[in-house]
């Protein structure tokens, strides 16, 4: 990795805003399970990719990516296909 | 909405609101403290950050994240700005910005990287250069709470002119025993220095730490090399990864929104 694309690295706890745009609750401390491996812990703990094309969080112990975000003119998307559930 | 013991504060949407510039400390040669006062403000929990947002005279805005450096229990909010040389935001912040400028501001966000005195310790801070700036509204805290949490502060900085809020530190850890501070200065050490001299190493956290067995809350917060790096030796000395607390700078010296 170089210094470049290490600086795109971020903590999950860096989509508080974004998410907190949607989310009424505390975004950072509610628990997210990861499908692939069923890792639990809070939402601030995941590791961000902050791309072009949006927010990625990835899985601390499997690196799956557990939650997509990105702004477009035509709305904001959240995906979590990989997330088995939320738990505020 | 009930909060939880982890989100006292009470849940409500992100609004920007008017913050006032009421003072410029400077703090090193390459970063300054805006104290501001934010109408409505309804209090925040240290470590928590906020989103500003500058407006254009064409109306093009620029938005960016700061962690807040001072307690909840200070009436105005400080926040710390470090030069970016090619950023489009700290130059402003640094160089135009005057006291009773104003600028858009929301939060408090972020209810994971957060440490009050209820949460108790030990306590183990890591900073790198501007990273300190959460974990000072947690020391500030502790300290306005006169806690005696026993609190171990490792800090990585470039030079000794490097070392944002240097006396402040200094005075906090004279006289009171739970507090140690260990400085290392990574480029250049001054005649007689008699603190750390190398980038964060296994070595000098294992000198520096407490012990897993005594169950340290522990925050790292700086670039992202000196996090990744700290939080993968912790593991390594036998902490539980789950309650290493990270979090790390991006490319704009705040986080992307």
């Amino acid at each position: 990795m170089n210094d470049k694309d290490a600086d795109r690295v971020l903590d999950g706890n860096a989509a508080a805003s974004l998410l907190q745009e949607i989310f009424v609750p505390e975004i950072t401390t509610a628990q997210i399970q990861c499908v692939a491996c069923s890792l639990t812990g809070a939402l601030g703990s995941l590791r961000l990719y902050a791309v072009p094309m949006g927010t990625v969080l990835r899985c601390t112990q499997c690196d799956c990516v557990v939650m997509r975000l990105a702004q477009t003119p035509r709305g904001r998307w959240v995906d979590m296909t990989g997330a088995r559930y939320l738990k505020f | 909405m009930t909060a939880t013991k982890d989100a006292p504060a009470p849940a409500r949407r992100l609004e920007w609101q008017p913050a006032l510039v009421r003072d410029i400390v400077v703090e090193t040669p390459r970063v300054k403290s805006l104290l501001l006062d934010v109408t409505g403000w309804r209090g925040h929990l240290p470590g928590q950050h906020v989103d500003i947002r500058l407006t254009a005279e064409d109306g093009y805005q620029a938005q960016r994240s700061y962690s807040i450096a001072s307690p909840p229990e200070d009436d105005r909010l400080t926040l710390t700005v470090e030069r970016v040389d090619d950023g489009e935001v700290s130059p402003y912040l640094l160089d135009n910005l005057r006291i009773g400028d104003r600028f858009g501001l929301r939060g408090p966000i972020g209810g994971y990287f957060v440490w009050t005195t209820d949460i108790g310790g030990p306590l183990y801070l890591i900073a790198g250069g501007s990273g300190i700036a959460p974990l000072m509204a947690m020391l500030r805290h502790r300290r306005r709470q006169n806690s005696r949490v026993p609190t171990l502060l490792l800090y990585s900085s470039r030079t000794l002119d490097d070392v944002i809020y240097k006396g402040e530190l200094d005075a906090m850890a004279d006289g009171d025993p739970n507090l140690r501070i260990a400085n290392t200065l990574t480029r250049k050490q001054p005649t007689g220095w008699t603190g750390y001299g190398r980038r964060i190493d296994k070595e000098l956290l294992a000198e520096t730490s407490f012990l897993p067995r005594q169950n340290p809350k522990i925050f790292v917060c700086g670039p992202t090399p000196l996090v990744e790096t700290a939080s993968r030796l912790l593991v390594e000395l036998g902490h539980d990864s789950l309650t290493v607390k990270t979090e790390r700078f991006g490319p704009t010296g705040g986080q992307p929104t």
